[in-house]
């Protein structure tokens, strides 16, 4: 009996303290498996109703500040380092969904259609109070020469809560926003009239308060848009009004002088339905309601070789290409660029053109392959479905929301992460749906829609 | 094989003695005793096969197999670097270890959110980064012209070694949770089509795993030309292989010059 208490007391202890191996061991069945898997919570991550989210991405130069992000140009943190150039799509957080940006020469408008106060924000170069004035923190009489960050700009409108600002536009040193219900405002630079008042002698723009309001047109604007020194209004009517500087004869009011009050158009657009005007540097192009393109301004690069020799039009002209109906027409600085309504682009003018090195100048457009912009036997139905230019860039969006460039890689304004330049379309990748892009001299800042 | 008539023996010219007693050498044509089967033996002791493109496991499809001198051409086709195309099979709701459906589960989300149009941007996305990676690796100079005449033509890709690259992909069927993908590629393996089925499920917000990949094209074998486990017999095989002979000497020549 002794023997057996002894063997009790060495037996291991009560299950109570033993640890919980209650499992056998050995590779599941199936059907455990089966079990197990269908006990497994599940995760929501996006609801049926997930709206896709509206995002800006920026990139270029950034040492002017116009992309808009200031730990580039004065790093916050000590382990980071100045960024010169940005070269492939940043993304940059902004308060409201932006609805129009334009680049400048080294500034940057960004504007929603929100009916808040703050309805437009600039960044980059203010040397001429391109965005309005700017107060420092540091000397509240002094303004910001450079903005680093998207800054408000004030407006001076008389409903703030009910106008909504449509489009703005910028020039080498001036900007326009176009409102829907008080006109157009202008700041800037005014030394040619390209802010549409009369010009002061010796006016110091730096630093300067004043902005000007336009009304007086035959019908309410409904496009705004700045070459280099002038600008270019289009009416709802299809009238086209300029302004600005017009040595070129870009103002094409028939001479080449200064013009300060803008002033309508007549030679072969008289009459005639205007549904697009577009210019970046001197030159000027506008496209009917039937499908025809007008062209006016310099020419010194053969871009309106097809009509005339002289390199100076100060009269808006018809230009017969027979390329079928055009449906948006956009100028660089040397080279211009048509979609037509079959989603063909045609490019012709000066530089790299699109078409290989080997096409450096043309007067007559000619089709860059749709193959380029990914159409293929596999995806047939691709076309591009807007275009638009920079300086000596161009850009085309597809109808999938692809983003194509091609032209002089100035400072990595093109975005492809390389510097060398582009001599056919070339992809940049972006995390979302491209629904606009802005091109500038040396930057470009894109509207894009996430993919969920 | 062994039992299939084989070449007819040589024949070369003795001087035997002439026949009924006469004296004298007579030139007669007879057949070389070096090429009598029973001195030879047997004509194929063993065969070289050799494999083309690997395909696990878990895959099926179109496999290419190149016998005695078709070892050679292999390694040609091979530097041709034609595309492969697959027919993916993936499964939404799901999340294993593996990017297949047997592995472990990882997690379970929700799919109701996905639509057929939100699966075609993200794979237009897909197949726009795939083709710049294919310029990119194709060790072209983009400043020059004949870069841009092959980037017109769309002939352009990598001509030695490479990451997988994507050159085409489409949704062929899409019934929640299942869904069928095309798609064409280089320099692929099949567990890379399997996590690219998990990172589509990713990038919809949900998670996806890779139910089924079959090889349908590799290079110039077509599923038509593939043999089935039942036509794995000798009089099968030696039709495919003349079958095919003139396709892949073409393609060859074409590539390679």
């Amino acid at each position: 009996r002794a023997l057996r208490a002894a063997l009790r007391a060495a037996r291991p202890p009560a299950p109570a303290l033993r640890r919980g191996l209650a499992k056998p061991a050995g590779p599941r069945s199936v059907r455990q498996l089966r079990e197990a898997e269908e006990a497994a919570p599940v995760f929501q991550y996006a609801g049926k109703a997930a709206k896709r989210k509206d995002r800006v991405f920026v990139w270029g130069f950034s040492y002017s500040g116009a992309l808009g992000v200031p730990s580039f140009v004065k790093p916050d943190v000590g382990w980071k380092k100045r960024r010169r150039i940005q070269s492939t799509p940043y993304r940059l957080e902004t308060e409201q969904k932006i609805s129009s940006a334009a680049c400048g020469y080294g500034f940057t408008l960004l504007s929603s259609e929100t009916t808040d106060i703050t309805k437009v924000w600039g960044m980059g170069l203010n040397k001429d109070s391109q965005l309005g004035f700017q107060r420092s923190l540091r000397d509240q009489t002094k303004g910001y020469e450079y903005v680093l960050e998207p800054s408000p700009i004030p407006l001076p409108l008389e409903k703030p809560q009910q106008t909504r600002v449509l489009q703005v536009s910028c020039g080498r040193a001036h900007s326009l926003i176009l409102t829907d219900s008080e006109g157009v405002f202008t700041m800037g630079n005014n030394s040619y009239g390209q802010c549409g008042r009369k010009v002061v002698e010796d006016e110091t723009y730096s630093e300067s308060h004043l902005i000007h309001q336009l009304k007086e047109f035959d019908s309410r604007v409904v496009q705004v848009v700045c070459g280099q020194d002038h600008s270019l209004f289009r009416t709802k009517k299809g009238a086209v009004y300029a302004c600005g500087w017009g040595a070129d004869g870009q103002t094409g009011l028939g001479h080449y002088n200064i013009t300060s009050v803008p002033t309508k158009l007549r030679g072969d657009i008289a009459g005639v339905n205007i549904i697009q005007v577009s210019s970046y540097g001197d030159c000027c192009l506008a496209v009917s309601d039937e499908g025809d393109v007008f062209g006016w301004g310099n020419s010194e690069y053969l871009q309106l070789a097809s009509v005339t020799e002289t390199t100076q039009v100060n009269v808006p002209r018809h230009l017969p290409f027979k390329i079928g109906k055009v449906k948006e027409a956009a100028c660089g600085g040397t080279g211009n660029m048509v979609l037509t309504e079959e989603g063909n682009v045609f490019v012709w003018g000066y530089g790299i053109l699109g078409k290989g090195p080997n096409l450096i100048e043309t007067a007559v457009p000619e089709m860059i392959p749709p193959s380029l912009f990914g159409c293929s036997d596999f995806s047939p139905d691709i076309h591009v479905a807007h275009i638009r230019c920079g300086l000596s860039q161009f850009a085309a969006l597809t109808n999938r929301g692809e983003l194509f460039v091609w032209g002089k890689n100035l400072r990595g304004c093109l975005g492809t992460g390389r510097m060398e330049d582009q001599y056919f379309p070339w992809r940049v990748t972006v995390p979302g749906e491209v629904v606009d892009v802005a091109c500038g001299v040396d930057h470009m800042v894109s509207m894009v829609k996430s993919f969920m | 094989l062994n039992a299939a008539p084989g070449r007819a023996p040589r024949q070369h010219v003795r001087f035997l003695p002439a026949p009924g007693g006469e004296v004298g050498l007579v030139a007669t044509r007879v057949p070389v005793l070096a090429d009598h089967p029973l001195v030879r033996g047997p004509r194929f002791r063993k065969l070289k096969i050799g494999a083309g493109h690997r395909l696990d496991v878990k895959a099926s499809g179109v496999f290419v197999l190149g016998v005695g001198h078709g070892n050679k051409l292999l390694t040609d086709l091979y530097n041709c670097h034609l595309t492969k195309v697959y027919t993916v099979g993936g499964l939404f709701g799901k999340a294993t270890d593996d990017f297949s459906d047997t592995g472990k589960l990882v997690e379970k989300t929700t799919f109701d959110h996905i639509t057929r149009e939100k699966l075609e941007r993200i794979l237009a996305v897909i197949q726009g980064t795939n083709h710049k990676a294919l310029l990119m690796h194709s060790n072209l100079d983009m400043k020059t012209q004949e870069a841009y005449e092959l980037a017109v033509k769309g002939l352009i890709r990598p001509m030695g070694k490479s990451p997988p690259i994507i050159t085409a992909i489409r949704c062929l069927q899409f019934t929640l949770p299942e869904f069928q993908l095309e798609i064409q590629c280089l320099h692929e393996t099949q567990q890379y089509l399997r996590k690219i089925v998990h990172e589509i499920g990713l990038e919809l917000k949900s998670s996806a795993v890779c139910t089924q990949v079959r090889r349908i094209r590799d290079g110039v074998f077509t599923l038509d030309d593939a043999l089935l486990r039942t036509q794995w017999n000798l009089q099968s095989i030696q039709n495919a292989i003349w079958d095919c002979q003139l396709k892949v000497k073409t393609e060859i020549e074409k590539t390679l010059g």
